[in-house]
């Protein structure tokens, strides 16, 4: 499918590169003006440094927006670059350091050393058959690794899986009924009809039907017959309720983010009411 | 079925109008500082704030901030109020987190609250004693397990490298078992974790604060007494600082928050406004 | 080959069945064998760092060795990893700029706070922008299914601002401050409950039967291919 950007004309390119170098200098002027990192030194001149940077790429990532464009591609290369630096400096700190290097190449004591050993080596085999995945030939003793990984982790999972999420589950959505009848009995003689009765017994009733129709609009195993076509409508109703919330938190979460990054331009870049 | 050039032309520069008036709808409020008019904080906010009110004085709060600075916009202003909370009622505060990278934020919560509670308070806060910043541990839910059993024992020191074994703040706190309240601020499947290995496992009462749109799916959890109370987004920060009677960043995004909303509702209206009408009086649209 | 399918599943089981059985056990030994397993897996998962590392500047010398459309960008890939890699090895995390102190800024922490925290928060807040444009060009009432989907949308975003406090207040008076929350708060509580209190049972009962196939060697997914 054809896209506005793939016929820009090279007046258009020349224009928006004289817009581009323009801004640059705009953002460098103002950068310098707000921050002013002349005369600042050690923390404060890295601080100051890096909030111009910060900003810079935030600008450059909002510029997506107006098209894409190689500045947002070198941020966008150097974020995934940073994030695997990142992620690869924390490994080593919290495992690979933690628990290989410094147990067995700076040991106290022998003692210690073969302690290590008896702990570790099992798990430093697994690791290094783990990174066999990479061969195409000879993958297979990273089965081992992931065997044991994904095995034990399968097993955790049911017991608590089965009281956390099934059986406390199970226990709320049938409770709010017992306790609509049994409230709704004895304040049926006394209280506000509609509101100590009838509400609270039709509300629970309503959310164990919501309850059922979407657990069954997502039974596949058998075909749905007239009687089942007609839960999982209602089923999808409840679904689309659900979405619809969600769909609005996201919306809200999404902008929530917005308004941070926008709060850091005003308040840590342009310092605006400091 | 190739689309003609000045459809997507048109359609592009809709789509640039959009963008400018979402980003005046969020920019001008916040320039402007502006504050919301009065509102009432959600039922699942006050619920929060009123367990940590019916704590009393000296009793001790375990805090874990599960979240890194991706997640800031909406969940430091929570940290911070909830800390605060906390410190005007005399309650000891333990905060920890289970983010690795997320430490030097939880690290500047902690001391950004401090100023704000000495400030108000009119007297210091001694770590230690007041409060104590037991930082990271490697172990992810071995961690709450061990904690569950010898809390020290998996803290062996704070954050800044005291030992926590005759510390003042842990002072009647061997395990989990022992905290009447445990509040997790996490963008992630923390929230349910501590569910599944704390507050199921050892009985404490357990509040949460989640970026909104992890907020609808707290529901089953909030119903079925798993969570006693919510702060749900930058919403519920605010909810949280008004029942504080303080104005902090929840607050002044609130007027960004709404008219960005109702900017988006407007335009969903109208859109379809128009696409009825359309669908009426017989053009169809594409 | 037994040592290649056959050993691995019994691997599996026998992993899936301590792991069970080891909830269930009050000895200390139990916790202890947990540390040991936590310990080993955590070690593993550190392992783990090549096969991603790999994977990633894998696709990327491909690129550049293809010349393949963009494939200069890809050397700020290696530049940023280099460069964070750098920072956060050089004088123990702190880098070359400032003094080590635990409560100061570290070279570490430099780049993570200037450079990955903004990349990161703004490329999320860029959703922003797409889902209000997209909302409008898209979001139509085609069938009473969407407009359930665009009426709880509509009410939840209307409903969890402030100014829908004044708008009620405006409409219906000042004891109807509330219409639009309590609309937004009464369709989280009630429809919204039922559909994940579905949802969560639906997904809990199928991890479970999932952890079963696991362990008993019904699915094999996790071996990857090959024979």
């Amino acid at each position: 499918m054809a896209e506005p950007n793939d016929n820009v004309s090279s007046v258009r390119k020349a224009i928006e590169l004289a817009v581009l170098l323009a801004l640059l200098g705009v953002f460098v002027a103002v950068s310098l003006f707000r921050q002013w990192p002349f005369g600042l030194k050690g923390v404060a001149l890295a601080k100051s440094i890096g909030t111009i940077i910060a900003a810079g790429l935030t600008l450059v990532m909002f510029s997506f927006l107006y098209r894409d464009n190689p500045l947002f591609k070198v941020a966008e290369n150097l974020y995934v670059g940073v994030a695997l630096g990142y992620g690869a400096v924390l490994t080593w700190r919290m495992a690979l350091r933690e628990e290989v290097y410094k147990p067995l190449f700076m040991a106290p004591t022998t003692e210690a050393l073969y302690a290590a050993l008896l702990h570790r080596t099992v798990p430093i085999i697994l690791g290094i058959l783990l990174v066999m995945r990479i061969s195409r030939k000879h993958a297979w003793p990273s089965r081992y690794a992931y065997g044991l990984i994904v095995g034990w982790n399968a097993g955790v999972g049911i017991s608590l899986r089965t009281h956390t999420y099934v059986l406390r589950q199970l226990h709320a959505a049938i409770a709010p009924l017992q306790a609509a009848v049994a409230t709704g009995s004895a304040a049926a003689l006394t209280g506000p009809w509609f509101l100590d009765v009838f509400f609270p017994f039709v509300a629970a009733l309503a959310v164990l039907i919501g309850t059922v129709a979407v657990l069954f609009y997502f039974f596949f195993s058998v075909e749905h017959g007239p009687a089942g076509k007609a839960v999982s409508k209602v089923g999808i109703w409840f679904l689309m309720v659900s979405f619809g919330a969600s769909f609005g938190n996201t919306l809200m979460a999404r902008l929530s983010l917005l308004i941070g990054r926008v709060q850091f331009l005003l308040d840590d870049w342009l310092m605006i009411g400091k | 079925m190739a689309v003609p050039l000045a459809e997507l032309r048109r359609l592009a520069i809709v789509k640039h109008v959009i963008y400018l008036l979402v980003a005046a709808a969020v920019a001008v409020p916040l320039i402007a500082h502006l504050l919301p008019g009065e509102f009432e904080p959600t039922p699942n906010a006050r619920k929060l704030f009123d367990r940590v009110e019916a704590l009393k004085p000296g009793t001790r709060v375990l805090i874990s901030l599960d979240f890194d600075p991706g997640s800031e916009a909406e969940l430091l202003p929570m940290g911070m109020a909830i800390l605060q909370h906390c410190f005007q009622r005399g309650l000891v505060p333990l905060v920890m987190t289970n983010y690795p990278s997320g430490v030097d934020l939880a690290r500047k919560i902690v001391e950004d609250a401090i100023d704000k509670s000495e400030e108000y308070l009119g007297k210091d806060l001694v770590s230690g004693a007041d409060y104590a910043f037991l930082g990271f541990r490697p172990g992810d839910v071995n961690l709450l397990l061990g904690m569950g059993e010898n809390l020290k024992g998996a803290f062996q020191t704070d954050y800044y490298g005291k030992p926590t074994a005759n510390m003042k703040a842990l002072a009647g706190i061997r395990s989990l078992k022992d905290f009447e309240l445990v509040i997790d601020i996490s963008s992630s499947a923390w929230v349910e974790l501590w569910i599944v290995y704390g507050a199921d496992r050892f009985g404490f009462d357990y509040g949460a604060g989640v970026t909104a749109v992890m907020g609808p799916d707290m529901y089953p959890f909030i119903q079925a007494g798993q969570i006693v109370g919510l702060l749900d987004g930058l919403r519920g920060a605010a909810d949280y600082e008004k029942l504080l009677a303080q104005k902090g960043r929840g607050m002044f995004g609130m007027t960004a928050q709404s008219a960005a909303h109702v900017l988006v509702i407007l335009l969903v209206l109208a859109a379809n406004a128009r696409f009825i009408f359309r669908r009426v009086t017989g053009k169809e649209e594409a | 080959m037994w040592y290649k399918r056959t050993i691995p599943l019994i691997v599996v089981l026998v992993a899936g069945l301590l792991g069970f059985a080891h909830e269930y056990v009050p000895h200390p030994i139990s916790a202890e064998f947990r540390e040991e397993m936590t310990t080993g897996f955590r070690i593993i998962g550190g392992f783990g760092l090549f096969i991603g590392a790999y994977s990633l500047l894998h696709m990327h010398v491909s690129r550049i060795r293809k010349r393949n459309p963009g494939w200069a960008y890809s050397a700020f890939v290696f530049v940023g990893a280099a460069a964070m890699i750098f920072l956060g090895l050089y004088n123990d995390g702190s880098g070359p700029l400032v003094d080590p102190d635990p409560g100061e800024l570290t070279g570490l922490g430099w780049g993570y706070d200037y450079i990955l925290v903004p990349c990161n928060a703004t490329i999320f807040s860029l959703l922003a922008f797409l889902m209000a444009s997209a909302a409008f060009r898209t979001f139509r009432v085609r069938n009473f299914s969407a407009a359930l989907l665009l009426g709880a949308a509509v009410v939840v975003m209307f409903g969890r601002v402030p100014i829908s406090e004044a708008v009620g207040e405006f409409l219906f008076g000042p004891d109807a401050r509330q219409v639009f929350p309590k609309a937004a708060q009464m369709l989280m509580d009630y429809p919204n409950l039922a559909a994940k209190r579905g949802i969560l049972l639906g997904v809990s009962l199928g991890a479970i039967a999932q952890s079963l196939r696991i362990l008993f060697g019904i699915e094999r997914s996790y071996m990857g291919g090959g024979d």
